[in-house]
C-alpha cells in the first residue's frame, strides 16, 4: 500500500508520497513539484471530456489530471503541492461521501469518484458555482486551501464567509444571506455569507485569497 | 558567528549573532531588525574587493547591483534577516565547494564566500522562465531561502523537478530540461510542460511551492495595473 | 476535589522535527525568549504544567506532542490550592523566582511564566478580558472571540469568517481620516452578541500571526493595518505622525492609538518577534507592526550616504528608551512589488 505523508506544516503543506509497484495516484494538473524519473506520467480529462468541462467551469477543477503510475518494479516517490501556500490534509473515504468547495480538490487514490452534483442557485450567487464537487468511494482524497484548516464541528446553525469555507460533510447544507443589514453588508466588506445548518463537522479556511487581495489592493500604486 | 533560524517554515527568519570582529554579507534589503551598534557598509561586491566586472554582472542578471555588510561595534551585535517572500531558509557550510543557487533564494554569506553570477549553465534553456543562477564558492556559511518549505533530494541515478521548484543543487550533477513521464503531449497536458531531469549522484534542494503558480492563482483577485 | 495532573516534558522529540525548531516552538508556546527556552529544554525531563485537570492536560499533551514535543501526564497524588487561587499563586510565585534567582525551583518559574498561547481556556483572558482561541498560529493566525451576552467586539471590515447565528453585524465609520487618504476601509464591524453568547472567528486578509494584548488603562501603537479586533472598552484612532517619520515610515502617514482597558488584537505579515527595548534598536520601516507606549522613535538613515541610496534598507526607526516593539518577518513592500507583475492589465477603451 502506497505511504503518503503531509510534510511543510500547515503554512506550505505538500505531500509525498511513495508508489509501489503497479500503484497509481490522481491529480490536478501542475501539482507536480517533483518525481522520480521513471514514473509514468498521463494526462487525461478529468472525468471524460464533457464531464472534464463541467468541472473546469463549474467545479473550479482543471480540465486534465494527471495519473502518475509506477510501473517499475521498486517504490517511487512523486512529490504533489497545491498551487496556493497553505495546509493539505487527507480524507479517508470508505463508501461514503464528502462535499469540496471549488478548486479545494488536489489528488486522490484510484478507487475515489469525483463527481459534480447541482448546489442550487444559492451557491451560484455567492460566485461559487452552480455545482458543488462531491467525492465518493474507497480510498483518500487530498484537499486543501489558503491558509491554515480549522475544523468545526456544527449541531444547528453557524455563519461562514462564503469565501472562508473549504469542505463540509453530507449532514450539512448551505444557505445564503446577508452579513447583517443592507447598509452593513455592503460596507462592512462581509456582504452575503453562508448559513451552515445540520450535523456535521465543516473545514474552515483561516485565510482567503480574497481577504489576501483585499489587503494588497490598497497598498499598490 | 551565529545564525538561528525562527518560524520555520512558514515565514522564517534568521537571527544572526555576531561577534566584534565578524561580518556577515546580505542581499541588500534583507535587514528586519537590528542591535544599536551595528555598523553597515554598502559595497558592490565582496568587502574590500570587487571587481567592476563583477558588478556589472550582477546587475545585468537582474540582481541588486549592491551588497550589504554588517558588523557589530563594541561588543557583540545581532541582526534579524528575512525574505522578501513567505517561506523556509537554511544554512549551509561549504568546504571548497561549489553550489548553483536560484538566484532570488541567495539571502546571506560569511567572508569566505565568493559569491559568482557567472555560471551559465542554465541560459536559454529556461527562456520561458526568467531565472537566474548564482555559483556559490569557497568556506564558509551560507544562507538561502525559499518560497514554501525546504527538501532535499538526494539524486542518485535520474530525478526531475519541476522547473519553478530548484532553489540550489551541487554543481556536481549533470541536468537537463525535458518533458515529465514519457509523452511531451502528457506532460504538456498535464500542465507540467518542462521540468529538469538532472543526473548522477548530489543533492538538489527543492522548494514546495512554485512562486508563479501561487502568483496565478492570486492575479484574477488583484487591482487592475496600467500596460 | 478533583484529581489534577502534572504536564512532564520528556525532552524527547516525536516524529522529523529539527530540535532547534522543536524548541522555538516550545518557547512560542510558552512566551519564553529563545535562549532561556533552549536552556530549560537542556534541563529536560521537567514539569511544564502543574496542577491542571484531566481535560487540560489532554489537551496540552496534543498540542505539545503535535509540535513534535514529547510528554507524560502524571497525576497529583496531593492537592493543596485551590482552583480559584491559581493565577493569584501564580503570579506570586514568578515574583519569588525574580527575587531568588537560585534556580532551585525551575519547575515553577517555567508554570508561572507559561501561559501557552494556543490553550483555549488561558487563565489571563479568562481572568481578565474576553475568553478566546488562537489557531493557525504562527503563519495564518485566526482568533475565535467569545462575547458574552448583550457585550460587543469591534472588528476590521471583512475580517469576520465565522459566526454564531445570534451575532448582530453594524458597521460604524471609524474615526479619523487617515484610512480615507491611505485607500483602505474607512468602516469597522461591531458584532453584538444578542440574548445570549456568541462567538466570532476573525481572520484578518494579511498572511501572519495575531497578537493578543490586554491593556490596563495602557496605550499602543500599531501600523496602519495591524488592527484585527478589540473590545467595546478600547478606543481606536488613527493618529497623523508627523510629516517627516509619517513620510519615510514606509507603512504610512498615520499610526493607530489603541488605548483604554480591554482586549486587543492585532496582526502581522510574517511571523512575529517581541522585542524588549532596553536602550537602542533598529527596526526596518517596513516591519514594525506596534510598539509600547513611552518609547521614543526616530527615522534615521543607516549607514553612511552609500548605503542610504543603496543599501535596500533606506531609511530605519531607531527606537529608544524602555518598552516593547513587536517586528514582523517580513515586509509588505516586497510582497506587493512581486504581486504587482501578476496584476491584470486594464485593457484599453
Amino acid at each position: 500500500m502506497m505511504e503518503a505523508k503531509i510534510m511543510g506544516s500547515q503554512a506550505f503543506s505538500y505531500i509525498d508520497i511513495d508508489l509501489e509497484p503497479g500503484e497509481t495516484v490522481i491529480a490536478e494538473s501542475d501539482a507536480m513539484s517533483s518525481m522520480d524519473a521513471d514514473l509514468d506520467l498521463t494526462a487525461t480529462f478529468n472525468g471524460g471530456f464533457f464531464k472534464g468541462l463541467l468541472k473546469k467551469f463549474f467545479g473550479g477543477e482543471t480540465l486534465f489530471i494527471s495519473r502518475y503510475s509506477n510501473n517499475t518494479s521498486a517504490p517511487k516517490r512523486v512529490t504533489l503541492v497545491q498551487p496556493v501556500p497553505g495546509e493539505i490534509r487527507c480524507y479517508e473515504l470508505n463508501g461514503d461521501e464528502f462535499n469540496l468547495q471549488p478548486g479545494a480538490y488536489l489528488a486522490s487514490t484510484d478507487g475515489v469518484k469525483l463527481g459534480l452534483r447541482w448546489a442550487g442557485f444559492v451557491s451560484f450567487i455567492a460566485r461559487e458555482g452552480l455545482f458543488k464537487l462531491t467525492v465518493t468511494g474507497e480510498g483518500k482524497v487530498w484537499y486543501g486551501a489558503y491558509g491554515a484548516l480549522l475544523e468545526k464541528e456544527i449541531d444547528g446553525e453557524y455563519i461562514v464567509d462564503t469565501s472562508h469555507l473549504v469542505a463540509y460533510e453530507p449532514g450539512i447544507k448551505l444557505k445564503l444571506q446577508l452579513a447583517g443589514g443592507i447598509f452593513s453588508s455592503f460596507f462592512g466588506g462581509e456582504g452575503l455569507v453562508t448559513r451552515v445548518e445540520g450535523k456535521g463537522k465543516i473545514i474552515v479556511q483561516s485565510r482567503s485569497v480574497s481577504g489576501l487581495a483585499g489587503w494588497l489592493n490598497p497598498k499598490f500604486r | 558567528m551565529e545564525i538561528e533560524l525562527l518560524y520555520r517554515p512558514g515565514n522564517t527568519a534568521a537571527k544572526v549573532t555576531l561577534e566584534e570582529g565578524q561580518t556577515i554579507t546580505t542581499e541588500s534589503g534583507a535587514m528586519i531588525a537590528m542591535s544599536g551598534n551595528m555598523d553597515i557598509t554598502t559595497t558592490t561586491h565582496k568587502k574590500k574587493s570587487g571587481g567592476f566586472l563583477k558588478a556589472a554582472k550582477r546587475m545585468l542578471a537582474g540582481e541588486s547591483l549592491f551588497l550589504n555588510h554588517f558588523e557589530p561595534k563594541q561588543g557583540s551585535g545581532e541582526l534579524f534577516l528575512g525574505s522578501s517572500l513567505a517561506g523556509d531558509m537554511m544554512t549551509m557550510d561549504l568546504d571548497n565547494e561549489s553550489l548553483i543557487v536560484q538566484n532570488s533564494s541567495y539571502m546571506a554569506s560569511s567572508e569566505g564566500i565568493d559569491v559568482d553570477m557567472g555560471w551559465q549553465g542554465f541560459k536559454s534553456l529556461f527562456s520561458g522562465e526568467s531565472v537566474i543562477w548564482l555559483n556559490l564558492k569557497g568556506q564558509g556559511k551560507i544562507l538561502i531561502s525559499s518560497f514554501g518549505a525546504i527538501y532535499p533530494v538526494e539524486v542518485d541515478g535520474e530525478y526531475i523537478v519541476d522547473s519553478g521548484h530548484i532553489v540550489a543543487f551541487d554543481e556536481t550533477l549533470d541536468f537537463s530540461i525535458t518533458k515529465a513521464g514519457k509523452s511531451w503531449w502528457h506532460s504538456y497536458l498535464g500542465g507540467e510542460g518542462l521540468v529538469c531531469k538532472f543526473k548522477g549522484k548530489g543533492t538538489v534542494w527543492c522548494q514546495s511551492h512554485n512562486p508563479s503558480s501561487f502568483g496565478g492563482a492570486l492575479s484574477s483577485s488583484l487591482r487592475a495595473r496600467k500596460a | 476535589m478533583n484529581q489534577t495532573y502534572n504536564i512532564t516534558l520528556t525532552g524527547e522529540l516525536i516524529g522529523e522535527i529539527e530540535r532547534s525548531d522543536a524548541i522555538a516552538v516550545f518557547a512560542k508556546l510558552f512566551k519564553l525568549p529563545l535562549d532561556k527556552a533552549h536552556d530549560f529544554f537542556h534541563k529536560a525531563p521537567l514539569v511544564v504544567k502543574k496542577s491542571v485537570d484531566g481535560d487540560t492536560a489532554n489537551k496540552i499533551q496534543q498540542i505539545l506532542e503535535k509540535s513534535g514535543l514529547h510528554c507524560e501526564i502524571n497525576p497529583v497524588e496531593v492537592v493543596e490550592t485551590e482552583q480559584s487561587t491559581q493565577v493569584g499563586v501564580m503570579s506570586e510565585s514568578a515574583v519569588d523566582a525574580q527575587d531568588e534567582q537560585s534556580g532551585q525551583e525551575r519547575e515553577e518559574m517555567l508554570d508561572s511564566e507559561s501561559e501557552m498561547t494556543t490553550e483555549p481556556e488561558q487563565p489571563s483572558a479568562s481572568f481578565k478580558g474576553l475568553k478566546f482561541e488562537m489557531a493557525g498560529q504562527p503563519d495564518y493566525g485566526f482568533v475565535t472571540v467569545h462575547v458574552p451576552a448583550g457585550e460587543m467586539l469591534k472588528v476590521e471590515a471583512s475580517a469576520m469568517a465565522t459566526m454564531d447565528t445570534n451575532m448582530q453585524m453594524k458597521t460604524k465609520m471609524r474615526g479619523g481620516l487617515g484610512r480615507m487618504v491611505t485607500g483602505e476601509n474607512i468602516f469597522v464591524n461591531e458584532f453584538t452578541a444578542a440574548n445570549m453568547e456568541g462567538e466570532v472567528g476573525i481572520a484578518p486578509g494579511a498572511p501572519g500571526d495575531l497578537c493578543h494584548q490586554y491593556l490596563d488603562n495602557e496605550t499602543i501603537y500599531l501600523q496602519n493595518s495591524a488592527f484585527v479586533a478589540c473590545s467595546s472598552g478600547i478606543e481606536v484612532e488613527s493618529k497623523w505622525q508627523g510629516l517627516v517619520k509619517g513620510f519615510f515610515s514606509g507603512e504610512s502617514l498615520f499610526l493607530i492609538r489603541a488605548q483604554g482597558k480591554g482586549d486587543l488584537w492585532f496582526n502581522s505579515y510574517g511571523a512575529i518577534i517581541e522585542i524588549d527595548v532596553n536602550d537602542d534598536y533598529v527596526v526596518d520601516t517596513g516591519n514594525i507592526v506596534g510598539f509600547t507606549d513611552g518609547l521614543e522613535y526616530q527615522i534615521t538613515k543607516v549607514g553612511g550616504y552609500k548605503s542610504f541610496f543603496f543599501s535596500g534598507e533606506g531609511l530605519v526607526c531607531r527606537f529608544s528608551g524602555k518598552g516593547k516593539v513587536w517586528i514582523q518577518t517580513r515586509s509588505s513592500a516586497a510582497f506587493v512589488g512581486w504581486a504587482h507583475w501578476f496584476r491584470p492589465v486594464k485593457s484599453k477603451g
